[in-house]
This record gives structure tokens, sequence and C-alpha cells, in this order.
């Protein structure tokens, strides 16, 4: 939107084509980009491509010579309310008033909390935010920026700039911030880590399932008792679950993300929906891997944390526990079969288990593997050092002839519709043979990431959406908020 | 009497913003030149690009196509000549 009221004031005449369930996001947008009547016309998710241009070519054409109305000719300023006090009451009422829904209308037809993600907040009286806000030495009218060394968010914005929080791009003060990990059920010293999180803008992602979740490393871990443990990415653990959900309240509050407005995630996903946080336990990696802290540039007493967003649902659970300790212990059962060990205990190399089927029964792309640490352990006797090594040798197994990577789905976008080059050979994608060996795991071994928690049962999840490292990672300092 | 509290904003800060006149539009698009800037897969807008070129010929079009999210600009020259801009964003 910004490029087209740049044109708009260049005295360039334009109209906008999107779908039809776009539109109270482009007038979110253009009241924001100062162009509120913006010329657009709406296209079909369903109707073939040629019916359905057939239906608005005429309108859309002649939205570039209609002369303008009054109203698009109106100049004018739009000042939103920023009344600080939101609610005066008793605290029975403010409960009520924190949980008053609206209906949104079609393609929803359900009531959508104003304020939380559905269910009861702590409610954030004046006393109980300024009781957070003892947990940063930042002053509460702060505007949240990005701070030196920390990532660049992928769409705006350097260090210093305002954090523009996603989808209104919105800004926020650490008094904002506050109010929300009060609502979350934060203690004043989960308030640093929500600070960090905070700098990442909280996006909130498009159509499909779309899911954002955080990982802390560094002595946070134990300092805030978040689990890093048995079952860390399920319930129970009270900094976890209320981190996790200050990164969904801060959407919807700081972003104002509201479902089927401007957040347009077709089916939403279950990680969104409660808020995903937990921690990586360091002190079991083993000897020579490096914790999530060291590997993105940070020291091993530095407390960061990983805020992680991805598309698709994630994969687990590809072997039972026995039949993981039959492989390892004896060479029994059906990995050991598969893998020709049979009758060898281990340790064996049960990556060569799961890949390449990971890429060949789900999307391509990076992952983000999360394994307890006797997995980690089997690949370090095995001869995997580092971390690094692992990924190398995840990513090489992930190679597929070009002419089976092009009947992909996301590499159309991948590759800019195959219009620039190859990344491992840098030539032109369509200068390529058929039988061009490809990674079906991103362009690096680096794009995938590894992750060491959980309890001794044997399980390796692969979530989907890998990491970004150098200006553009997505790690955050906690210690820069404290 | 129950105690009364009183609660701040969680809501983000939304700026205020110049809200300024669109351009004034065309007499007509015939012989302009004019941008078809495409954003996003090509479902509608191959049929669009199609339909643009066969059924407006007296139209000279430039045609910008990205698969990414924004929009590949028009240049410093491109801005000088260009009569308007359709902008597809088909995610």
């Amino acid at each position: 939107m910004p490029y087209l009221a740049k044109l708009e004031k260049a005295g360039i005449p334009t109209v906008l084509v999107d779908f039809n369930d776009q539109i109270p996001s482009i007038e979110q947008e253009a009241l924001a980009a100062g162009v509120p009547n913006i010329r657009h016309v709406t296209a079909s998710r369903t109707i073939p491509g040629p019916e359905d241009v057939d239906r608005w070519i005429g309108p859309m054409l002649e939205m570039l010579t209609k002369p303008l109305t009054d109203q698009e000719k109106a100049e004018s300023m739009h000042m939103p309310s920023q009344e600080r006090i939101l609610f005066e009451g008793t605290l029975d009422e403010a409960q009520e008033f924190y949980q008053q829904t609206r209906i949104i209308p079609d393609p929803l037809n359900a009531p959508i909390s104003v304020y939380t993600d559905g269910l009861p907040v702590i409610v954030p009286t004046e006393e109980r935010v300024a009781e957070m806000l003892k947990g940063t030495s930042h002053r509460p009218d702060e505007i949240i920026t990005r701070k030196k060394g920390a990532p660049r968010f992928a769409f705006r914005g350097g260090e210093g700039d305002a954090v523009r929080f996603q989808p209104r791009l919105w800004t926020g003060t650490v008094e904002k911030v506050a109010i929300n990990a009060v609502m979350a059920g934060c203690k004043p010293e989960h308030l640093p880590v929500v600070l960090a999180i905070a700098q990442s803008g909280v996006q909130t992602g498009t159509t499909v399932i779309n899911h954002q979740w955080m990982c802390l490393s560094g002595p946070i871990v134990k300092e805030i008792g978040i689990n890093a443990g048995t079952g860390m990415m399920g319930p129970g653990n009270p900094a976890g679950m209320a981190i996790g959900r200050a990164y969904q309240l801060m959407a919807i509050n700081l972003g104002g993300a509201v479902p089927g407005v401007s957040r347009m995630s077709s089916i939403g996903s279950p990680i969104s929906r409660g808020g995903l946080c937990f921690g990586e336990c360091t002190e079991k990696l083993p000897p020579g891997w490096k914790g999530l802290n060291e590997d993105f540039g940070f020291k091993k007493d530095e407390s960061v944390v990983l805020v992680q967003g991805g598309e698709g649902g994630f994969n687990g659970a590809q072997f039972s526990p026995g039949g993981y300790r039959a492989l390892q212990k004896s060479g029994h059962g059906g990995m050991a079969r598969r893998l020709g060990v049979k009758g060898l205990p281990g340790p064996h190399n049960w990556l060569d288990w799961i890949l390449p089927d990971i890429w060949v029964g789900d999307r391509e792309g990076s992952r983000i593997f999360v394994m307890v640490h006797e997995m980690a352990y089997d690949l370090y006797r095995l001869g995997f050092k580092s971390k690094d090594e692992v990924l190398e040798y995840i990513w090489k197994k992930s190679f597929e002839p070009l002419k089976k990577y092009r009947d992909r789905s996301w590499v159309d976008l991948w590759t800019n519709g195959w219009m620039g080059t190859e990344p491992t050979s840098g030539k032109p994608w369509k200068e390529l043979p058929d039988d061009y060996m490809v990674p079906a795991a991103g362009n690096s071994p680096k794009d995938s990431y590894i992750l060491v928690c959980g309890s001794d049962e044997e399980i390796c999840y692969e979530m989907p959406g890998g990491v970004r490292r150098g200006e553009m990672s997505s790690v955050y300092s906690i210690d820069a908020w404290r | 009497m129950a105690e009364k509290v009183r609660c701040i904003s969680p809501v983000g800060i939304a700026e205020e913003v110049g809200t300024f006149p669109l351009s004034p539009r065309l007499d007509t698009i015939e012989g302009k030149n004019i941008c078809m800037s495409i954003c996003g897969e090509p479902d509608i807008t191959i049929a669009l690009e199609k339909k643009l070129k066969t059924d407006y010929t007296n139209v000279n079009w430039n045609v910008k196509k990205t698969y990414g999210l924004f929009p590949i600009g028009l240049t410093d020259e491109e801005l000088k000549t260009t009569d308007a801009v359709i902008q597809g964003v088909l995610w």
C-alpha cells in the first residue's frame, strides 16, 4: 500500500486488484498510508481466472478514468483515539469488560474477543502494571525500538527504529508491553523476555497455517524456571504458558490482529491458539555442541529468545519409543531392518530413518529439529561433533532432481517464478537440466537448526520454517531489556 | 462497596495520518502508458494480462511481475512516462 500511496502522490492514478476477503485489511492499510479512498476491485479465490477477470476488468479500467468524487479529493487528518485509561470500575466489571466480543462477519460470522485471545485475562489495573514494570529498568514511556545488534525485522526498520507491530503497524511502549504481560499472567521477572519478543513485531502470518513460537536460551531458562525438559511444549509451566500467551495478546492489542479482518490464516494454528514458549536444555548438549545463544553470536552467559514463525504442520513421532530403543540397544525391529543393522547394537544414525521422507511426504524447505538429548548424544557418538555437522548431513540428504523439485508448490515463490538463479550453482534456473540435483531443505544447511530439549523419551519434532541468520535473524537479546 | 480500579489500555499506538487526495484520473486509457504490476501467484493475472493485451491494443502495457511480497517499483524514468498503474496483489 505505501507504494500505491507514493504513486498517487506523484500524480499517477492507480487501481488495486485483491481478493474480496482482503477488503477490511486493504481499508486499514490504505488509511495508514494516507489514501483511505484508494480504488480497488476484488477478485474471487474460486472462480476460474478468465471468467473472474471478465467480471471486473471493465470496472477496473473505469477506475483509472472515472473522475474523482468530492470524498476522493478530500484532504484531512486522521487522529485515532489514544486514551490511556481504557476502563474504570470494579474488578468484576473490569473482568467482564475485558471479555467483550464483537461479531466478525464473513468469513467468520462468530464472536471474537476485542482485547483477549478468548480466555479470561488478569485485569491490567494501574497497580498491577506498575508492579510488572519493576521487571525492567526501562522507562514506561520508552517506545519499543530495535536495539543495537538486534535483528532487522523482515519488512522494515533498522537499529533504533520504532518497532511496527503487525499487522496494523502500530507502535508500542514498554508500558504497553507490560500491560499485555499482566493480562497474559506473566510475572515481573518475565517482562524482559516479553520486551525482547516485542522487538519481533509479533507478526501473525497469512493464509496458510501459520504459527508462532519462542524458545529461550541462556541463564534465563533457570532464572524464570521455564520448562526445557519433559513436555516443554505442553501445558503446566507458568512461565512458558504466560510468555507464549503474551505474544498472542501483543499481536491482538499492539498489532491489531483480528481473525477474518487482518489475520487471515484460513484454518489457524493450534500452536498460536494459546501461545508456545519453552526453554533450551543447554546443560544436556553433547560436548562441543553450542546452545542457541552462542550459535547466534551471543555469549554462553547471555540470555536470548528465538522468535519463530513458520507455515505448515510439523512432523514427529515417526517411530515408537520402543522402536528407537530396540534400534540403538540391540539392532532390533523395523528401524534396524530398514537401516540394515539387524542384530547390531548402536549407535545407529536415526536421521537416515526419517530422511529424506520429511520432504517427500511434506513440503520442502528448512526445518527446526527439536530433539531430546539422548538422540543428540547418539549422533555425537556417531561422529557429529557439532550441530553444524548434523545440519550439513541433513541438507545433503535433501537433494533431489530438479524435475521433482519443480513439481512442488512453494518453489514458484522461492524461485520468483524460476526467473532467478539456482543458489548452489549460481546458474539461471531455466538453464538447468531436469536431472540437476537441488536441495529440498533450503538454500543452505544453516537455514535449518537444532534445539535440544525435552525428556529422555526418544522423539524428534521437525518444525517447519527455518531460522534466519545474520542481520535478519530472529534471535533477540533478553538482557538488553533487563 | 467494591473498590474501583483503573485499567490502562493495552492497545498499540496508531499514529496520526494526513490523508491526501487521489491523483486525478485519465481522460482515456487510449494511447496511454499503463503499468500492470503483479505480486504473488499468477492464477488470475495470467488471464488479466492476456485480456488486456488482446482487447486493449491501443494501450502501451508495461508488465512487472514478481512472486514476492513487494511490487517491482517503477524506475525513475518510468515514473516520468507512466500514466497509470494497475497493482495486482493476489496471495
